[in-house]
This record gives structure tokens, C-alpha cells and sequence, in this order.
């Protein structure tokens, strides 16, 4: 969490001796040869399957192309066409929403979780809680939205039939905007806090136990306790926590596609969710390339702002 | 760190080399049994069981043609759009099949871009083809013409017919509805089953999509959410195959969005009607993978299925004599809606004889019998249907299916113009909205409807 060595100790291990002389003794050939060998299957691999489909898709973003006929030019037509396209800017808009409020929630209950089960309890039963609150995310995200389609069914889902012992109408969970909002907002947090709750459990459990004592003795104690001690401390994880959580957000897919097909309207549908509809349905594979750079250049447009304002709220001891 | 020579580095690299070299057949997939061959490949929308389970129909195509290999491919897809991607992704990557079966929904697209016009086969053959077309209602056989071409010939089909539960009819008293019940009739016996229903009853449940959505809640009334036309050509089919019908012009044309007409309104304003008063749910978006369950434990009342549902109701423990199948009520008139499946024969293929060969098995009585020994989809053939659903299977008015084509002459295909995945995503997303917000909010939905349709038909 917080720096483990000097800056003298670290620049000791990275930097050979013979740079501190200005001086740079070449390795002999066959150790250069054996770097080149073992490093050979990722950068391949890199290659072949991250840079060049990147560089593809930068390409291709320049393009129509609709599979069956030859790739046209049409220079920045694309992203022209996306900017006055009515279901490319709702889904984006829904996109940043989505991400503000699932975060938010994500951050909120994963600590909060964390600190529930940091504290005082039977180690086995922390154990349990540990495996049971980041088992969700081992699941495949289709076949839970799946059953969470049935189970927040307007007529026949268990939700619903459970919240009719009380009174409550049929919602329309699924079938109304704001409804199919809250489902796909909940199933995702439900299912992605898992991580960032054990991100948290190593955060907190790296905070030395004197500190708590020394700001018990202060007279610090409960919410006093978390503001001023915990959560500075656990800043830098939630500072990598957010950087995760919002990378990941911006992608979102999966419920969205299986609960509501982006419906009703537009209301639930996702940047990602129009790129995969503008390449495989509309076979626009330009303009779905077009909408990916956009996205690629939001999500490192938020993730730069994220570590430039780290260093106002992010605290390393 | 452990030196390396240059002799070890080269012998790295001649491993590494040699070890790519005995691993290519499987890094270019060119060891997948049957890739390569010189095969006829007919590429089908299903899983590996549905294609082992076309081995029967490749046996008897073999029998009588020994000299044609056929190998199947099945694409598995989450609806016929994810299908089409694959298989253009299967042209893309320069290994298109010879011949792709296509449904309605894929038609137009398939025949603009990729499949062959079958026009020359079919009139080299006009005297072996005669009896199927003999057997074939025209309206199936137009729904594959695209501007005065035949594209396909159709194997399978379905219209979306009104599947009723006859435990709920009891139950509420209610009889079989006449053929020609109107739509003021359907809200009186869905009222009926609601109010004698125990628990959580749904009168009429239907899925948001383009086979018996609201497609059939407009067609009932005479209109649609897109203009239909007919494309100039096509006499050489009619003159030739029915002489006695009144040509029918070179195939449909849905060119322009059709939302906002006074007809498409009225239809939604019904369905609005429906949803406010309980009578029907808000579609459920997808498949309805879940319907068949609702259906067969009575907690469905109502629902528009094609008789490839017989068969999931049958496997699902439902017995011939607890439901029943019905046309869908008037309005205007009673035009169906259908959607029909058929093998396309692509552009690329070098094997377009052997492909027109396995179309024409496909469609007769020998392929057709086998393709669906099961009452899984009805039969173009109008003769093969009373074997496959008047037998041990069956509703007990499972003659509603063909009759649907024959009784209501202007039934026809849904809409699916080339731009079929844009276009039923327009409608799709605006339904539940239109529906869904009280009276005023039809029109309301409508125009945003028509706005999506007219940005999904002009394309970019």
C-alpha cells in the first residue's frame, strides 16, 4: 500500500551501478539473445492479438465497411455520423450515469463490507463471508442476468410476488425505464463488488493496529475513527479500486443485453452495447470501430483525470 | 543471468519453427474434420445436435446423389440476425458455404448481397417442380422473390396463429371463439378468464419481436409499421406455376418507416388498451424462453405461437387436448402474419448444381418428410401437414395452420427488408414506451418510432 523502501533502496535495485559512472556496460550477447527469447511469446501474442487489432480498429474507424463489400474511405464521416446520432448519444449520456451511480455504490458497500468483516469475528466465519461476498463474480454474468430476468418478471417473478405480502403492485421492473435502470444497476454492482471488497480487506488489514490505538487514545473513536484514520489510509486502494471500477463500468454489457436489450426505448442501453449492435446487426463495422475510439479515449480521459486528482485526495503515509 | 549461444538461439528457433510447422493444420483450423474437403457445404442456424440430426437427410440425399459429399455446418446463434453475422463473418474470412439456410427474417439481406437467383434451376426443372408447387400456397413462395428473382425455396414456415389453453377456457366458461372473432370479442374473453382466474393469471403473453409481436396486431387491421409494395417481374413464376392466381408481382418491398398512419395507431391503441387493462403484459423482450413453462401450467390464457410449438408443448407434458389453436381475431380484415425458412444458394459458391440439387431434395416429399419427422415447424407441403400434426401429435384444429395461408389469401411474410436487424431494432425498443404510457402516449411513441425506422431504412 504504502511505499515498502526508501526512494535510495528502490533506485538501488533498478539502477545498475555502472549507470551511476555514466558508463553502460553492454550484457554479453547471449543474455541480450535470451531476453529477446523469453520475452518473444507475450510480445507475439501482444501483438497479434492487442496491437494489431487496435491499430485495425483505429484504422477501420476511417471506413465503411459492412463485411460484404470493399472497405470505403470516408475519412472522419464516422465520427461525424456518430456525433448526430440520437441512440450513439443516449447510450453514452446512460453510460456515464451508469458509471457515476454503480461505482459510487460499488466503492460504498465493498468498504463497507470490508470493514464489516475486518472486524471483530470467528476466523472461520470470516472466511466464509469472504468466499460468499466475492463469489458472484466468479459466475458468468449472462447466466445471472438470466435468472434475474425471471426473478424481476412483472407478473411471474419472485420480486415482485414477495413484495405483493405487502401491498406492493406489480412493478415493472424490466418494462419501465426507471425500473429496468435500478435491475441492471443492482445485478452488476451485486455481482462486480466482489473484488473490489477484497481489494479493500488487504487495504484495511495493511493499516497498523497502533494507529488505531494511538487515535483511540486521542479520543477518536467510531466515524471520528474512519474519517480520520481509516479512510485516509485506505486511500491509495480506493484510489486503484476507482481506476478498476470505472474502467470496467464504462464497459458494461452483459446485463444490459440479457435484461432489457437496452430497453424499453434507449433507456438501458450502453456505448458497448452500440458497438456490438452497430458492427453485428447493422453491420456498420466503421462506425461501431468509430464509437470504440471514442470510448477507448473517454475511459483514458476519466482514468488520467482519476490520477491527477489522486494527488489532492489520495494519502501514502 | 544464463548465457545463450549462438547455436543455442538458432536451435531455439528451429524448435520454434518446427513446432509452429507441426501445429499449423491446427493454428489455421485446417484440421477440423471436413474443412477442406470437396464438400458441398450447407451451413444451418442451429447447435451440433441439429446438424447430427440432419444426417438422415444428408443419407437420402446421397442415395440419390453418391457423387455430391455434403458436409453441415450448424452456426449456433441467439436469434437469425446473430446467425447472418456469422455467416457474413464466414465470407469475410473467404470460407463462405455453398448454401445457408435463411428465413424470412434474413431474406431480402441474403438476397441483395449474397445469394444466387434460383429463376434459371427452377424453370430448367418446371416440369419435375410442378408438383410442389402444386402443393405450395403462392404466398410462400413469394415472400422469397426479391424484385422479380426467386431466392429460396421454402422448406418450413410458420404463422403466427392464437394459441389458447382449453383448462383456462373451462374454467371461465368459455368456448372455442368463431373464426372470424373480432377484436372486441378477444377483450371479452380475456375480461372472462381474468376474472375467473385463481392467483396469478396472464390472459394473453406475447413477446416483443418481429414474429407475433405487434406485427399481427397490425396486420389484422390492414397496415404495418413500414409501407408495403410489390416489385415489377416475376411473371415467369405465376404465368408458369399458377396459372389460376392473379400474378403477384416480383416479391415485397418495405422502403419507407409507416409508423405515424391513422391504422398503425388505431392497432397500438389496442394493444395499449390491453397492457392498461391487465388483459395482456408488456411483451417480454427476447425468445420467451420461459413460455412454454407459463403456457403448460395454466398460467398463460392466451398466446401467438406457429405450430413449431407443438412440439415444445408436447415435450413440456402438455397434452394434445389441453390447448387448442385459433386464427387471430378481426379487425379490418384477418391477414397473418408468417415468417418461412428456405436454403439460399450463395454468390460465391463453385458448386451451384450440387447446391440446387440439395435445395430440391430439401423441398420434396422424401427431404421434407425427413428435415421434420416432428412437429416442430409446419410443412409448405399442404399434404405433409396432416401426417405430421393429425396424428399422434396435435392440437385437435391443427388444419388452422395451413388454413391460415389458404383461407386468408393476403396473409404474408413479416416485414424484413434488407436493413432487417436495424429495422426490428427500431421497433423493438419503441414498443414497450408506446404502450406503455397511457393513451396520449401512443402518438407520442409512434414518432419517435417512425424517426428510429426512417434513420434504419436510409442507412448511412
Amino acid at each position: 500500500m504504502m511505499a515498502l523502501q526508501s526512494p535510495t533502496a528502490t533506485r538501488a535495485l533498478v539502477v545498475p551501478p555502472e549507470a551511476e559512472t555514466g558508463r553502460r556496460k553492454r550484457a554479453p550477447r547471449g543474455s541480450r539473445l535470451l531476453v529477446w527469447v523469453f520475452l518473444a511469446p507475450t510480445l507475439i501474442g501482444l501483438g497479434l492479438f492487442s496491437f494489431v487489432p487496435i491499430i485495425g480498429s483505429f484504422v477501420l474507424a476511417f471506413f465503411r465497411w459492412d463485411i460484404i463489400s470493399a472497405p470505403e474511405f470516408v475519412g472522419v464521416g464516422n465520427f461525424v455520423d456518430l456525433a448526430a446520432n440520437p441512440t450513439v448519444r443516449v447510450s453514452f449520456l446512460n453510460t456515464v450515469g451508469f458509471v457515476i451511480v454503480a461505482v459510487t455504490l460499488q466503492l460504498a458497500v465493498a468498504l463497507l463490507l470490508a470493514i464489516l468483516v475486518q472486524s471483530r469475528m470467528p476466523e472461520w466465519l470470516r472466511t466464509f463471508f469472504r468466499s460468499a461476498l466475492f463469489f458472484p463474480l466468479v459466475l458468468s454474468a449472462a447466466s445471472v442476468s438470466l435468472v434475474m430476468s425471471y426473478l424481476f418478471n412483472q407478473e411471474f417473478g419472485l420480486v415482485n410476488e414477495f413484495l405483493g405480502l405487502f401491498g406492493v403492485g406489480n412493478i415493472g421492473w424490466l418494462t419501465t425505464g426507471f425500473g429496468a435502470k435500478i435491475v441492471v444497476l443492482l445485478v452488476y454492482v451485486w455481482q462486480n463488488f466482489g473484488f473490489t471488497f477484497l481489494l479493500f480487506i488487504g487495504g484495511l488489514a495493511a493499516i497498523p493496529r497502533e494507529v488505531y490505538e494511538a487515535s483511540s487514545l486521542d479520543g477518536a473513536y467510531g466515524w471520528s475513527q474512519f474519517r480520520n484514520v481509516t479512510l485516509p489510509l485506505v486511500s491509495p486502494t480506493m484510489l486503484v479500486a476507482s481506476v478498476m471500477a470505472i474502467i470496467s463500468a464504462l464497459q458494461i454489457f452483459d446485463q444490459p443485453y440479457v435484461l432489457t436489450r437496452g430497453g424499453p426505448g434507449d433507456d438501458t442501453r450502453t456505448a458497448v452495447m452500440v458497438i456490438y449492435e452497430s458492427a453485428f446487426q447493422q453491420l456498420d463495422f466503421g462506425l461501431a470501430a468509430a464509437i470504440g475510439i471514442v470510448l477507448t479515449l473517454l475511459i483514458m480521459l476519466v482514468t488520467a483525470a482519476q490520477f491527477r486528482l489522486s494527488k489532492r485526495f489520495v494519502f501514502y503515509g | 543471468m544464463v548465457d545463450l549461444s549462438r547455436r543455442a538461439a538458432l536451435a531455439l528457433l528451429g524448435l520454434g519453427l518446427a513446432g509452429t510447422a507441426i501445429s499449423w493444420p491446427r493454428l489455421t483450423g485446417g484440421d477440423i474434420p471436413g474443412r477442406g474437403d470437396d464438400a458441398l457445404t450447407v451451413a444451418l442456424f442451429g447447435t451440433a445436435q441439429d446438424a447430427a440430426a440432419r444426417q438422415s437427410l444428408v443419407d437420402g440425399f446421397q442415395k440419390l446423389h453418391p457423387d455430391i459429399p455434403v458436409r453441415i455446418i450448424a452456426i449456433q446463434g441467439q436469434d437469425w440476425g446473430n446467425f447472418f453475422a456469422k455467416i457474413l463473418t464466414m465470407v469475410a474470412a473467404g470460407t463462405p458455404p455453398d448454401i445457408v439456410s435463411v428465413a424470412t427474417e434474413g431474406s431480402q439481406l441474403f438476397a441483395e448481397r449474397l445469394a444466387h437467383p434460383i429463376d434459371e434451376y427452377v424453370q430448367r426443372d418446371a416440369a419435375e417442380l410442378q408438383e410442389y408447387f402444386d402443393d405450395v400456397n403462392p404466398s410462400l413462395i413469394e415472400s422469397f422473390m426479391y424484385k422479380g428473382n426467386l431466392f429460396q425455396l421454402p422448406d418450413n414456415f410458420n404463422a403466427a396463429n392464437m394459441y389458447y389453453n382449453t383448462s383456462a377456457f373451462e374454467r371461465a366458461g368459455l368456448e372455442r371463439p368463431r373464426d372470424d372473432w373480432s377484436v372486441e370479442d378477444f377483450f371479452t374473453v380475456g375480461r372472462t378468464m381474468q376474472a375467473s382466474a385463481p392467483g396469478s393469471f396472464l390472459p394473453y403473453f406475447w413477446n416483443n419481436r418481429l414474429w407475433g409481436g405487434v406485427v399481427p396486431w397490425l396486420y389484422i387491421n390492414d397496415t404495418s409499421f413500414l409501407t408495403e409494395e410489390k416489385a415489377p417481374g416475376g411473371d415467369w413464376m405465376w404465368s408458369k406455376f399458377y396459372p389460376d392466381e392473379t400474378p403477384r408481382g416480383g416479391g415485397y418491398l418495405w422502403e419507407n418507416a409507416d409508423a405515424l398512419s391513422d391504422r398503425t395507431v388505431e392497432s397500438f391503441e389496442v394493444l395499449q388498451r390491453m397492457v392498461s387493462e391487465g388483459i395482456a403484459a408488456n411483451p417480454a423482450q427476447g425468445g420467451g424462453n420461459e413460455l412454454v413453462s407459463l403456457f403448460s401450467r395454466g398460467s398463460v390464457g392466451m398466446t401467438p405461437a406457429g405450430g413449431f410449438w407443438v412440439k415444445g408443448l408436447n415435450d413440456a407434458g402438455l397434452g394434445d387436448d389441453e390447448y387448442d389453436v385459433t386464427y387471430f381475431p378481426k379487425m379490418r380484415g384477418q391477414r397473418h402474419q408468417f415468417g418461412a425458412g428456405g436454403y439460399a444458394m450463395m454468390q460465391t459458391s463453385e458448386r451451384k448444381d450440387e447446391a440446387w440439387e440439395w435445395m430440391k431434395y430439401c423441398i420434396s416429399v422424401e427431404g421434407m418428410s425427413i428435415a421434420h419427422s416432428q412437429p416442430d415447424s409446419s410443412l409448405p407441403r399442404r399434404s405433409l401437414n396432416a401426417e405430421l400434426y393429425g396424428g399422434d401429435i396435435g392440437p385437435k384444429h391443427w388444419e388452422v395452420f395451413y388454413d391460415t395461408l389458404d383461407r386468408f389469401p393476403t396473409t404474408g411474410p413479416m416485414p424484413a427488408p434488407p436493413q432487417q436487424a436495424a429495422v426490428e431494432s427500431a421497433l423493438i425498443k419503441n414498443v414497450v414506451g408506446t404502450i406503455t404510457n397511457g393513451p396520449n402516449g401512443v402518438r407520442r411513441g409512434l414518432e419517435t418510432m417512425q424517426r428510429d425506422l426512417e434513420l434504419a431504412l436510409k442507412g448511412r
